[in-house]
């Protein structure tokens, strides 16, 4: 049975859920429990922004919080993962990927390649993502391009509740690593989500919306931005399809092809800065795979090529809104050869 | 010219001890700060060079930059030459070399910093050399120091200077220890304290912790305070530092022996050991030794390895190294009022 | 009379586990001594980096291990594969790059690896090994099998960053984790009495909580007792341990390293430390092996070796088809 919960209470259920089923799931990561070795409660925390509330009481051992070193428990996520666990470390904010990198391209990533194929490495790196908490540069970056562009990872962006769920249910099944990034603005989020568990395969896009007349590819957060301005549009008229990939590795680049053979129009709304991410990476597929079936040039709506500002007017700036996308679809509309 | 040496070994307390006993780290920072204040306390009884010996552990450059960072309002340190002479093997044999450079220098003292492991090869070095009438004043940085004194640097340093310089008499300032004399075919071997001999097939990591491969045990002395094999004899028949005999036990695994001893035989081991009989050594007496396989230590450590061929001896050697006695320097120093000045108080 | 000792002494090494010491020891030594060779002829591809001289340390270590430990390697991982079990052969060809390789042709002489032997692999990332193995032991940790996790690495990764996290997250988890520090004295070029501030990486253990040690690298009985008594104590819940194995490796850096940073401390090695020699002489002087045996398994292994390289050029490489498998187990 349904019932609305947040995008926060669906990651910690989804949790919950697979640490009940599989003895082998552990979580680790900072402050996950929080409260280790504090004179306060062992369970003070449940991660920065309490998603991980309550595992360590129902779970005792198997919510593990770490001292700051990402790079190790990372590592040590992966390495268990080697030897039958099925570890899922959180990494606080996307961007400390910087100092734990290597232990997930060049170890995680390359084991099953690199040993021909005979590694099966299980793990799952939960990591919140995105602006608009005014967290400023080094806590607001949409670096899942990076993980993407890197064979061997998967990568899964979340878009609601309901996916948040189906989907880290499937990453913490799934015998691949998999980047699984959660919008630190989506947390509140509420929306249906069935009680009993489920999974949502990679790799196969959801057409949020149907609509003949332009498609819009959204991520993530862009999901609901990409509504808001889609409900805009049908108010005059302009019946635009959303797809949300759900993931960008897998990337169901059918789902798009089809979508944008009917339309014949593109936009893709990412938050991510435009260079070598998922809204280049999206277009030069459908220009490549789809170029007869294209009426107009395809529109990219990014964040600038920028850092995240801290000020709210400009953080607003940054981030990509319904406007820039509708003003986007209207641009592939009105374009004229 | 007045001149000390000072040899100090990176390698003393990191061996396998650390790990079976919890035995300390003695940081390399410390033995270079024990080093640069006995350079302030030599200099300032009037010795004029110290001969420090030089190391790949990083003892030897902390120094160096001591040195030529030694600010001008300081107390100066006497000139240091740094023992160079020989590579640096990064084993034993760079003490030795030391040793002996240190003495074909006119070292009138040499310290020795390090465990009894160290000590005894700086012994070695000097008694089998013109240096076996030259003091040694052996400072502990090791593991089990049953031998060297654990002293501030600084005293140890004063009272080595005042050897040196012939402030005070060595007939007051120092005293000939014994030691253990072990041979076997063409190779002679010395321990300070205690010789063991045990069923452990190899030298391996060298430390001995196992108290039931131990089967006979020698000592020169055994104080009942004392950390080491030779507590096993301290606290079973205590034989003073300072008296010509020794102690010789024979012993077996705990659980088959007549007499148990529970002894610190390693720092943070306290074990049942077995004995079957002990009896005082005397001076000069040679004892066989029962046995033509197993490992010889020597100090705690795990040095020779009988292969079954040739059998082994022991005696107790009254020619052991002249030790210098600190307490012994300062107070006659203190006598001596060497410390002291007195003027008019207007 | 007998002493009451642990299976982890030195004294509990029969004739058996002395002769296969040797097997293991000499096999790596064989093995890359011919490396050493055929690299020169530039059949090999890529880049190779030779354990020889440093054999007594992966064989001491690896002599304590089952099937339920599990250890991470270094870019100068032949030894460590060879002594925790991997197969000489598929090694060899996975270095020539054939499809019959331990990794099929995909990995190479820095990424041999084989899971089923708890091997985690060599590793192309310098310190890229202390991190996994804080996981390997986590998981022997939560599934109660007794089980340790050892990484391997250098006096260079003794650096890293990588290293020292893993020192203290075993630390504070209490992880049945073995830190083998092999201290060749270079980390490519440079010398660790340089490079590594505290010049003893045994000493970097006390600002962990954990005990560190020093063995000589080149007597396999030294690092045979160590590595027992801290893999003893891990099994045991006591929690991990830093060994610093001290020694020096016979090649350069790579093959092809001309060496002109280092002085004469090779042949001093090779002359009067050498692992192999020291084990033959005492075993031998001892009376507890004799030499015909120690000949017949240098024997049997240069026939091993020999095949392996044979076995090796003949086999066929990977094809186009092989290019794009094994990403993801689905995907």
């Amino acid at each position: 049975m349904a019932r609305t919960i947040s995008y926060r209470e669906a990651v910690n259920e989804a949790l919950r859920q697979e640490m009940e089923r599989d003895g082998s799931v552990i979580i680790m990561g900072e402050d996950n429990a929080g409260g280790a070795g504090s004179p306060g409660e062992d369970d003070a925390w449940g991660g920065v922004l309490g998603v991980t509330k309550g595992l360590q009481q129902r779970f005792p051992g198997r919510v593990l919080d770490t001292p700051i070193s990402e790079s190790a428990f990372v590592g040590a996520a992966v390495g268990a993962a080697t030897r039958g666990l099925r570890p899922v470390a959180e990494l606080m904010f996307i961007d400390f990927m910087g100092v734990c990198f290597d232990q997930i391209f060049n170890q995680a990533a390359k084991f099953r390649y690199m040993f021909g194929g005979k590694a099966v490495t299980p793990v799952v790196v939960r990591t919140m993502y995105g602006a608009g908490l005014n967290a400023a540069a080094q806590h607001s970056q949409c670096l899942y391009p990076l993980f993407t562009h890197i064979p061997g990872l998967k990568v899964v962006l979340p878009s609601s509740p309901y996916e948040a769920k189906g989907l880290l249910i499937q990453a913490i099944r799934d015998n691949d690593p998999v980047i699984f990034c959660e919008h630190k603005a989506l947390y509140d989020m509420t929306g249906e989500v069935p009680e009993d568990s489920y999974t949502i395969p990679f790799g196969e896009a959801d057409v949020v919306r149907d609509g003949d007349d332009v498609t819009i590819v959204a991520l993530g957060r862009m999901v609901s931005v990409a509504e808001e301005a889609a409900a805009e549009l049908a108010r005059q008229d302009v019946q635009a399809e959303i797809i949300d990939p759900r993931t960008t590795s897998p990337l169901d680049r059918d789902t798009i092809l089809e979508s944008v053979e009917n339309t014949g129009r593109l936009v893709v709304v990412d938050e991510a800065t435009p260079r070598c991410g998922m809204a280049a990476d999206i277009s030069a597929l459908v220009a490549q795979e789809a170029f007869g079936a294209l009426r107009a040039p395809i529109e990219m709506v990014t964040a600038p090529h920028t850092p995240v500002p801290f000020a709210q007017p400009l953080e607003q700036l940054y981030i990509p809104d319904t406007q820039k996308v509708a003003n986007a679809v209207k641009k592939t509309l009105d374009w004229k050869k | 010219m007045t001149a000390v040496g000072i040899v100090a070994n990176p390698a003393s307390g990191r061996d396998i001890r650390r790990l079976v006993s919890g035995a300390s780290v003695f940081p390399t920072a410390e033995k270079a700060s024990m080093v640069r204040r006995m350079l302030t306390a030599l200099g300032s009884v009037g010795v004029e060079t110290v001969l420090v010996s030089v190391d790949l552990g990083g003892i030897s450059a902390a120094v160096l930059r001591g040195v030529r960072n030694r600010a001008a309002k300081e107390t100066p340190w006497p000139h240091v030459r740094f023992v160079d002479d020989d590579a640096v093997t990064d084993s034993a044999q760079d003490t030795a070399n030391a040793v002996r450079r240190m003495v074909a220098a006119g070292a009138k003292v040499i310290i020795c910093l390090g465990g009894d492991g160290t000590a005894r090869v700086a012994t070695a070095a000097l008694l089998a050399g013109p240096g076996c009438d030259v003091p040694l004043l052996s400072l502990s940085t090791g593991t089990n120091n049953a031998f060297p004194q654990m002293r501030e640097a600084t005293v140890a340093g004063l009272a080595a200077g005042l050897v040196a310089t012939g402030a005070v008499d060595h007939g007051i300032a120092t005293t000939r220890a014994h030691a253990l004399e072990v041979r076997t075919g063409q190779r002679t071997a010395l321990g300070l304290v205690d010789v063991a001999v045990s069923t452990e097939p190899y030298v391996g990591s060298r430390a001995l912790w196992h108290p039931d491969a131990l089967t006979e045990l020698y000592c020169t002395f055994a104080e009942p305070d004392a950390t080491g094999l030779s507590s096993i004899a301290g606290l079973l028949c205590p034989s003073p530092r300072d008296e010509p005999g020794g102690v010789a036990v024979r012993l077996c695994p705990a659980e088959q022996a007549p007499t148990v001893i529970n002894a610190p035989i390693a720092p943070g081991l306290v074990l049942p050991v077995g004995v079957v009989a002990w009896r005082p050594l005397r001076t000069g007496e040679l004892v066989e030794i029962g046995t033509t396989r197993g490992v010889v230590s020597f100090d705690g450590e795990r040095e020779l390895e009988l292969v079954g061929t040739t059998g082994a001896t022991v005696r107790l050697a009254e020619d052991g190294p002249l030790c210098v006695d600190v307490t012994a320097v300062m107070s006659q120093a203190a006598r001596a009022g060497l410390f002291r000045s007195d003027r008019p108080v207007v | 009379m007998t002493p009451t000792q642990p299976a982890k002494a030195t004294s509990g090494l029969d004739q058996k586990a002395l002769l296969e010491a040797y097997r293991t020891m000499r096999t790596i030594r064989e093995f890359e001594e011919r490396l050493h060779l055929e690299f020169a002829t530039g059949e090999i591809p890529g880049f190779v980096h030779l354990y020889a001289g440093e054999e007594a340390s992966a064989t001491a270590v690896c002599a304590h291990l089952d099937e339920r430990d599990s250890i991470a390697s270094t870019h100068r991982g032949h030894g460590h594969c060879i002594a925790k079990g991997v197969d000489v052969k598929e090694m060899m060809a996975e270095i020539y790059g054939r499809v019959t390789g331990s990794c099929r042709g995909k990995g190479g002489s820095m990424h041999i690896a084989d899971l089923s032997k708890g091997m985690l692999g060599a590793n192309g990332i310098v310190g890229g090994g202390p991190p996994l193995i804080c996981g390997t032991a986590l998981a022997a940790k939560h599934q109660g099998t007794g089980g340790v996790g050892v990484a391997f690495f250098g006096d260079g990764a003794s650096n890293q960053g990588t290293t020292l996290e893993a020192l203290n997250l075993a630390s504070v988890w209490n992880l049945p984790a073995i830190f083998v520090a092999e201290n060749n004295g270079y980390a490519e070029a440079t010398a660790a009495t340089w490079s590594v501030a505290c010049d003893n990486i045994a000493d970097r253990a006390v600002g962990f909580g954990m005990p560190g040690v020093i063995v000589d690298g080149f007597d396999f009985f030294a690092v045979y007792e160590a590595a027992g008594e801290a893999i003893e104590r891990a099994r045991e819940g006591g929690g991990p341990t830093l060994i610093e194995v001290k020694f020096t490796r016979y090649y350069g850096h790579f093959e092809g390293d001309q060496q002109t940073y280092r002085a004469d401390e090779v042949a001093r090695a090779r002359a009067s430390l050498d692992c192999l020699k020291q084990f033959r002489e005492r075993v031998t002087a001892s009376g507890r092996l004799d030499t015909a045996a120690l000949d017949g398994v240098d024997g049997e292994v240069a026939g091993l070796i020999e095949a392996a390289v044979a076995e090796a050029k003949q086999a066929p490489v990977p094809t186009a088809h092989d290019l794009t498998t094994d990403v993801y187990v689905t995907y």
